[in-house]
């Protein structure tokens, strides 16, 4: 359980990674995470996602737009289990 | 690939710019050249800051950002053209057309100082963690602080002195000179986003807009320093000046680039 937990945490970061790097995208979803819904990153189950990339949308918005980060938090979501 | 392209054009474009310089040395062409690659440049800027917030939406925080970069580099094209007209000639300008061209030149400055604002407060906008902690943000802060006035207070305490004194001439300068310090200290906001962002194709913009910031220091410290920096009669500012224009350009086509990868591999 833990494991897949810690997947979704990881795999939201991983589809940033390309964008804002590692240290980012792992800082986000933690802040995000624990700002959003009170966990830490692996506690994070797929029935938070909604909530999580909800929580993303701002950061998102400031530094590629409105348009792309919709485009990103929709892959995100299509991709991420 | 291409990122690493645009960063190595500024420099390509200042070497080249360097060899027709000392190829033209002593010959009349060179105070055409000059002025004329002057325009290319700006005109470069211009384009990299429309095509940056083109790829934004109505109402987006870097579309506006973009927009102040890109209208604060037009006004001081205008300026920059007006000044090839023999109106608007240091020899024959009269106030009107002195009064216009600083006009043009306050405009300008306030435009890219609000750009550069907006993009160097993104980070925080964006609670994108700058790197170094605390007290890495302060040294960085500290340091460049201490270059920005060294490079442009003697300027800006200058033209105070004149502007006191009853001198309103001055009063572009002053601005000037007050818009150079702030703006160069914003290069540390700006730096470290681009370090925080590093590994990510984001980290591209702001490395650039930095670089730019960096040359206009170059700038400021030639120009003040012209005896010193005019190696073997090179014009040194002008060719800092065609990086920190030639940077703003990539930099803008970095950040069209990579808002278009995001949404094509999102697509």
């Amino acid at each position: 359980m833990t494991s897949i937990a810690t997947s979704v945490a990881e795999q939201i970061a991983e589809r940033l990674t390309p964008y804002i790097g590692q240290f980012n995208s792992r800082m986000w979803v933690k802040a995000v995470a624990r700002r959003e819904l009170g966990l830490a990153p692996e506690e994070l189950t797929s029935a938070h996602l909604g909530t999580l990339l909800d929580g993303l949308r701002p950061s998102l918005s400031t530094l590629m737009g409105r348009g792309a980060s919709e485009d990103l938090l929709l892959q995100i979501r299509r991709e991420v289990r | 690939m291409r990122f690493r392209w645009l960063a190595v054009f500024p420099l390509l474009y200042a070497a080249g710019f360097l060899l027709v310089a000392w190829w033209l040395q002593g010959a009349s062409a060179l105070t055409l050249f000059v002025p004329g690659q002057r325009i290319v440049v700006r005109i470069l800027a211009v384009a990299g800051c429309f095509v940056a917030a083109s790829v934004f939406e109505r109402g987006d925080h870097l579309r506006r950002a973009w927009l102040w970069l890109g209208w604060g580099a037009v006004a001081i094209l205008v300026r920059d053209l007006l000044r090839l007209l023999p109106p608007f000639q240091p020899a024959s300008a009269g106030p009107g057309a002195q009064i216009t061209l600083s006009g043009f030149g306050i405009l300008s400055n306030v435009a890219l100082l609000a750009g550069v604002w907006a993009l160097a407060r993104s980070w925080k906008m964006a609670a994108i963690e700058l790197p170094g902690g605390r007290s890495g943000i302060i040294a960085v802060a500290a340091v460049t602080a201490v270059l920005a006035v060294a490079v442009a207070g003697p300027g800006a305490l200058k033209s105070a002195r004149e502007l006191a004194a009853g001198d309103w001439g001055s009063l572009i300068l002053f601005v000037s000179a007050v818009v150079d310090i702030i703006s160069l200290c914003l290069i540390t906001p700006l730096l470290l986003t681009a370090v925080s962002l590093r590994g990510g194709m984001f980290s591209w913009p702001w490395g650039l807009v930095t670089a730019s910031q960096l040359s206009w220091l170059l700038y400021d410290a030639a120009a003040g320093l012209t005896p010193l920096f005019a190696l073997g009669g090179f014009p040194m500012a002008e060719t800092f000046r065609g990086m920190a224009e030639n940077y703003l350009f990539v930099a803008g086509v970095a950040q069209y680039l990579v808002i278009r990868q995001v949404r094509r591999a999102a697509g």
